[in-house]
């Protein structure tokens, strides 16, 4: 069996590639697929604080690099789902402690075992983000609606195109919010796709929900009410290949936002 | 009274309809992220877009009365492919005579600028690397001769000229 090694990148920081990291993976593995995240952001590690199993890792990539440990002693199972592991960033080291040829390897080894190899970047262009897509042949740039991040994404997507090895790459759009969309505050996920060109994987609402689920260290796919964890339940199944249709950001919700629409209507009545 | 017309105009913002709200920031913002955008997968810098904006306008201005400041050179995106757009506000097109007049301009520019690119080898270079040089720059002017020829008969013969001399001046320094 060989597996599908999918990089989660983005260009700038911030942009929620670890959350997305998180999130994909724990899906992937909750429908049943085996799977392992692997936090490539040397010196800043943070998907093990996603997950909530940052007391538990022993050891991390670097270990297994500089053969400290075997590789299968680095992973990390999950507490509820033991289809998903991670193999943690070393915390103490910088990028330079990994080349891209190491962490092909690592990810040829890994693929052979697993379905999924999900690779979460670091932010930048330089050393880390090559060794992070080394591996990988499929790309998913993460980019929110702000110009910024957009211009970051375009960087990356250049950069991707550029790698043979990489033989698609989509774009999820995060922390979307619909209401400054209506208001003409905040570039449309239609904007996002024409300008960058890019096939779209998923769309990601902006949730507060997000905040609790990371202080709990339990990502937010596991929350059935959540809707951005409903949104990233989504993304896997586009990932295994099934057609799901966008969800529907617009629909107004909550009283006041229907009293508010009632009353435009009766004024473009009158 | 102040605070009763901010009530008002929240209350106001309220009730209207969404699409008269917003002043368009996401319009501005996807206006500037194009240009941006373009100009960094292209890698031409504002400097090098100027400078191709004033060589277009010196070219055009040869064979038509053009609009300067209207003049627009900008990238624009058409699915996959970029592209360079120029709009020209042409006031008039040029008759014969002064396209000719403009050519011939232009022409004795061209000498001009050689005699002094051969004045300043002549101070700054040794006798034999000179000769050299000034045969270089007659190559450029027979070139130039070519590519003007079909335009007009006394610009091509200005520049033989420039030739001779060029040529001339060269021999008797040696």
């Amino acid at each position: 069996m060989a597996g599908r090694v999918i990089v989660i990148t983005s260009g700038k920081g911030g942009v929620g590639k670890t959350t997305t990291s998180a999130n994909i993976g724990t899906a992937l593995a909750k429908a049943g697929y085996k799977v392992v995240l692997i936090d490539t952001d040397l010196g800043l590690r943070n998907l093990d604080l996603l997950l909530g199993l940052e007391n538990r890792i022993v050891y991390t990539i670097v270990d297994v690099i500089e053969e400290r440990c075997k590789l299968k002693q680095a992973l990390v199972k999950d507490k509820k789902n033991p289809n998903l592991s991670l193999l943690a960033a070393a915390q103490t080291r910088d990028k330079s402690a990994v080349n891209a040829d190491q962490l092909k390897e690592i990810c040829d080894t890994l693929k052979e075992e697993n379905d999924f190899v999900l690779i979460d970047c670091p932010a930048g262009i330089e050393q880390g983000f090559q060794n992070a897509v080394a591996g990988a042949t499929e790309a998913i740039v993460v980019t929110t609606p702000e110009m910024s991040a957009i211009r970051d994404a375009d960087r990356i997507i250049g950069l991707l195109e550029a790698k043979e090895e990489i033989k698609s790459y989509k774009l999820l759009l995060n922390r979307v919010r619909p209401n400054l969309i209506k208001s003409n505050d905040m570039m449309s996920v239609d904007d996002v796709v024409e300008i960058l060109s890019c096939p779209l994987i998923g769309i990601i609402p902006e949730d507060t929900g997000i905040i609790t689920s990371t202080n709990k260290g339990e990502p937010i796919v596991n929350d059935e009410d959540a809707l951005a964890g409903k949104a990233y339940r989504n993304v896997a199944q586009r990932i295994l290949g099934e057609e799901v249709p966008f969800l529907d950001l617009d629909e107004p919700k909550g009283f006041m936002a229907k009293i508010k629409n009632a009353f435009a209507k009766l004024k473009a009545k009158v | 009274m102040g605070l009763l017309s901010d009530i008002y105009n929240t209350v106001a913002k309220f009730f209207r309809p969404q699409e008269e709200q917003g002043d368009a920031s996401k319009s501005v913002a996807t206006n500037r992220l194009k240009l941006v955008l373009m100009q960094d997968r292209t890698n031409l810098t504002p400097k090098i877009l100027e400078q191709m904006r004033g060589e277009l306008i010196d070219l055009l201005s040869r064979y038509v009365e053009l609009d300067k400041e209207l003049l627009e050179l900008n990238f624009e995106q058409e699915g996959d492919q970029v592209a360079l757009m120029l709009s020209i506000p042409v006031i008039r097109a040029k008759d014969e005579d002064e396209i000719e007049a403009a050519l011939k301009a232009e022409a004795e520019k061209l000498e001009a600028k050689l005699e002094n690119l051969s004045a300043e080898d002549s101070v700054n270079s040794e006798e034999s690397q000179e000769c050299e040089n000034s045969d270089e720059n007659t190559e450029v002017s027979e070139t130039s001769e070519s590519e003007n020829n079909g335009m007009s008969a006394p610009e091509g013969m200005n520049t033989n000229k420039s030739q001779e001399e060029i040529g001339s001046e060269c021999h008797s320094e040696v």
